[in-house]
């Protein structure tokens, strides 16, 4: 008896083995490329660096000197509008479009094709193409569309009102489309027996809406909307190429600071990671407040 | 003909009321509306490609003076484009090769192996989801510098190996199949690597194309690592190069126009290809987007 569990755990035991080692190269490649860059940007956010180099350990000196710079504090507000602006043009919208196209009999998988179109092209070449679009001189295409209804040629990137908005619109532009398949996807497991039978309780079509639909897609919402903060919390090179930052600090985001200090000339490593660390942990907590509404839902969702 | 039935929040018979009619018809343009703002901008993109640079900053008309292909050819053949099309092409070959192979192991690890000790891998990469790379792009552009791989296209390849979307699309795939067949492998006496090739993967085409089409466009636009990797003009892809035209100011408007064009060429031919794929499958994958 004991000699067959013996083989057993052998037996299990290699398998294990086996199965690590097939994870292995996969396990490496993200520790390199994912898990070790991490905890480095904290530990050299921690050092004065020259090149690629540590030299020596300053405590919190690049996070005080970083803090302390004007710019700073100006991206930071940037962010934080980026993050406003984008809840208010592109969080409501992609379910607008997912109800629209929802109803739609005739031509659903046409509608469902284009508006997804614009997620597949290059994030870069998109910003170049609207930067012509928002051009200030008469040759702008928003100002020609302009001229045709008689009004003034206007200079939009220069503004420092309007360029977060715009640099949102394109962003928005860009991924409403792919957002709302997602939406419309948790709009298709509605039983439509449920829209029958509310129909032939009299209930009208907005309250279908109100008290069907929306409902069921609540909890999608929420998820998305979290995503959505994420990830333009981390906006960067739309702002880069577009306006550098500009017009005087007025669209610079916090990592798009964290690339100046890395690869703007000065080669500040430390300084980077010190913003690369501060953008983490706004992250973390952020990430954090997720997975608490997360909570009650399945492991891979 | 079968009749088209409206299956949404509005049923059928709600279309004998002519307010519901009406409103139907409104939403229908709507929809149209959308799809001419979607489309719009590439239109207008590949028109003023056939502009030259005096026609380009002075005309304030969208529609080209005459339709000659030249500009678009003078473009291509000055900037030397054919050069970094070969080389995206390099370099999106070996990142969708590497994004198949190393995450899908990794998926069948934490999907169907499941050893000892796996949850923390899977906690780990879940927790990169929410993560990405450019956070860290300083420390991994210097670990780059040290093992000395600047120049070339084999950290580029690499880093798409370690995409924990893909490893969880692969992993929640993975789990999706059903038991029996991978227990059968192994009565059969295939060891877990041959379970992998020989049974594994072909039930697993429609994520193995799902992951490939997500990694050629990932790989083809991808341009902040790249721009730090590639630094020789002998190895710049179409992205490098346009963000080089971008930040530094070297070429004409125009020019800028017609590259950006050929830009969006690859992911729009791609796009029409597998727009099915595509639409369908973007219910778990477009969560990160």
């Amino acid at each position: 008896m004991s000699g067959r569990t013996g083989i057993k755990t052998h037996a299990k035991l290699k398998s294990n083995v086996q199965s690590w080692l097939i994870m292995l190269p996969g396990l490496i490649l993200m520790t390199f490329f994912v898990w070790e860059p991490l905890f480095e940007s904290i530990r050299m956010s921690l050092y004065k660096t020259r090149n690629v180099e540590l030299v020596r350990f300053i405590g919190l000196d690049n996070f005080v000197s970083v803090v302390g710079k004007d710019n700073f504090l100006q991206a930071l507000q940037n962010t934080f509008f980026y993050t406003f602006w984008s809840l208010l043009i592109g969080f409501v919208l992609p379910i607008l479009l997912a109800m629209l196209i929802g109803e739609t009999t005739r031509g659903k998988s046409f509608f469902r094709m284009a508006v997804y179109l614009p997620n597949m092209l290059p994030g870069l070449a998109v910003i170049i193409l609207w930067s012509a679009f928002f051009s200030g001189e008469k040759s702008g295409v928003l100002n020609i569309l302009l001229a045709k209804v008689g009004m003034q040629p206007q200079s939009y990137l220069t503004h420092s009102d309007w360029v977060i908005p715009i640099i949102i619109v394109i962003a928005t532009w860009k991924g409403a489309g792919a957002t709302a398949l997602i939406y419309m996807a948790g709009m298709s497991s509605i039983s439509p027996e449920l829209y029958e039978a509310a129909a032939i309780d009299g209930a009208s079509i907005w309250k279908r809406i109100i008290h069907i639909m929306l409902p069921a897609i609540r909890k999608l919402a929420g998820t998305l909307l979290i995503l959505q903060i994420i990830s333009v919390f981390q906006i960067m090179y739309e702002p880069m190429v577009l306006t550098k930052g500009g017009p005087d600090n007025a669209s610079l985001s916090l990592m798009q600071l964290m690339w100046q200090y890395a690869f703007g000339g000065s080669m500040n490593y430390g300084k980077a990671s010190a913003v690369a660390v501060i953008v983490t942990l706004i992250l973390l907590v952020m990430t954090a407040i997720y997975s608490f509404f997360n909570r009650k839902q399945s492991d891979w969702d | 003909m079968r009749k088209i039935q409206h299956t949404g929040v509005i049923r059928e018979y709600d279309m004998h009321a002519v307010p519901v009619k009406i409103g139907y018809g409104f939403i229908l343009f709507l929809c149209i509306l959308m799809v001419v703002l979607a489309v719009f901008p590439l239109v207008w993109v590949t028109l003023a490609g056939f502009k030259d640079l005096k026609e380009f900053v002075s005309s304030t008309s969208i529609i080209p003076q005459s339709f000659s292909l030249k500009p678009f050819a003078t473009t291509w053949s000055q900037l030397g484009i054919a050069k970094n099309y070969l080389n995206s092409m390099i370099s999106v070959v070996g990142s969708v090769a590497c994004a198949l192979i190393f995450n899908g192991l990794l998926g069948y690890g934490i999907g169907i192996l499941k050893p000892k000790g796996y949850g923390v891998v899977r906690k780990l990469v879940m927790i990169s989801l929410l993560m990405p790379a450019t956070i860290s792009i300083v420390p991994l552009f210097m670990n780059i510098q040290k093992i000395q791989l600047g120049n070339s296209f084999l950290p580029l390849w690499l880093s798409f190996g370690a995409n924990a979307m893909y490893v969880i699309l692969f992993a929640q795939f993975f789990e999706s199949l059903p038991s029996s067949i991978i227990e059968a492998g192994r009565i059969d006496g295939c060891n877990q690597l041959q379970t992998f090739f020989r049974i594994v993967l072909p039930l697993s085409k429609p994520i193995c194309a799902v992951v490939s089409i997500f990694a050629i466009n990932a790989a083809w636009s991808d341009f902040l690592l790249p721009y730090l990797v590639l630094r020789g003009a002998d190895k710049q892809t179409v992205m490098v190069r346009l963000f080089v035209f971008s930040t530094e100011q070297t070429v004409n408007a125009d020019a800028m126009m017609r590259s950006v064009v050929f830009a969006m060429i690859p992911p729009i031919i791609l796009f029409f290809i597998f727009q099915k794929q595509l639409t369908e499958n973007t219910v778990s994958a477009g969560i990160k987007g």
